[in-house]
């Protein structure tokens, strides 16, 4: 899974945030776009794109781009 | 009449909750969304009720976790041509935060779909509702041509469309 993808992925989510703001650093829960709809479209995102099923759940521990990519990628069989 | 599916209960709307309803929709967090926003009196809502009270509308009470939470419906069901206006509202601040609007809609959509056999649903959203476009967006309605400058903009979902996305979404809301 290629990093500048997952986050070229995980930007397209988000419809007022410039997809120039996002790396792996970004605490995506400290912007003001961040809702649990966004959430769910990222996770819905990551299901479709990578295969990958997360729970909302397994989500709420997580703050930078960074933590949800070793996530996605440790289940990626 | 209940529905239960997703981890939710729906509860068709009964006269004795009508009040309740009324008070949510009269809330200002909900009527800015709502394209109707004076204020609702007990006689206007009785007399709504008894002209949605019938097999062409379905309105249902959302409950989880034994709360009831909001409201969600299909109107204007067209048994000829097999269309349904769908709306929901979650009044619960607690349950903005969690997938509950989308455990309710997939409750009712499949009831919709694979019982009343509606083989479309539109559904009218006001453009500046950036939240509700995302959300009927993700369970697969899409806008109609012609609808970029209107205020109070309509969206269809098919059937092929729903099952596609409900597919895709059910796997991350499943309890």
């Amino acid at each position: 899974m290629e990093i500048s993808e997952f986050i070229k992925n995980f930007a397209a989510q988000f419809d007022d945030t410039e997809a120039s703001e996002f790396t792996l650093n970004t605490r995506f829960r400290e912007l003001d776009e961040w809702s649990s709809l966004n959430a769910l479209a990222i996770l819905n995102m990551i299901g479709k794109k990578y295969s990958v099923f997360i729970k909302p759940d397994e989500m709420k521990s997580l703050h930078t781009v960074q933590e949800l990519f070793e996530l996605v990628n440790s289940k990626i069989v | 009449m209940k529905i239960t599916n997703y981890g939710v209960t729906l509860s068709r709307l009964s006269e004795d909750k009508i009040e309740l309803v009324r008070n949510w929709r009269n809330d200002p967090k909900i009527a800015q969304y709502m394209e109707f926003k004076d204020y609702i009196t007990p006689e206007m809502q009785l007399n709504w009720f008894k002209k949605i009270n019938n097999d062409s509308n379905y309105f249902f009470i959302i409950e989880s976790e034994g709360k009831e939470i909001g409201l969600i419906n299909v109107k204007d069901i067209d048994c000829d041509k097999f269309k349904g206006e769908a709306g929901i509202f979650i009044y619960d601040d607690d349950c903005l935060n969690s997938t509950i609007s989308f455990q309710a809609t997939l409750c009712l959509y499949d009831y919709c779909f694979e019982t009343l056999k509606v083989k479309q649903l539109s559904a009218h959203i006001l453009n500046d509702n950036k939240r509700a476009i995302k959300f009927n967006k993700m369970i697969g309605f899409k806008i109609l041509q012609n609808q970029e400058h209107v205020n109070n903009q309509l969206y269809l979902l098919t059937y092929e469309d729903y099952v596609k996305n409900r597919n895709e979404i059910s796997p991350i809301i499943s309890q």
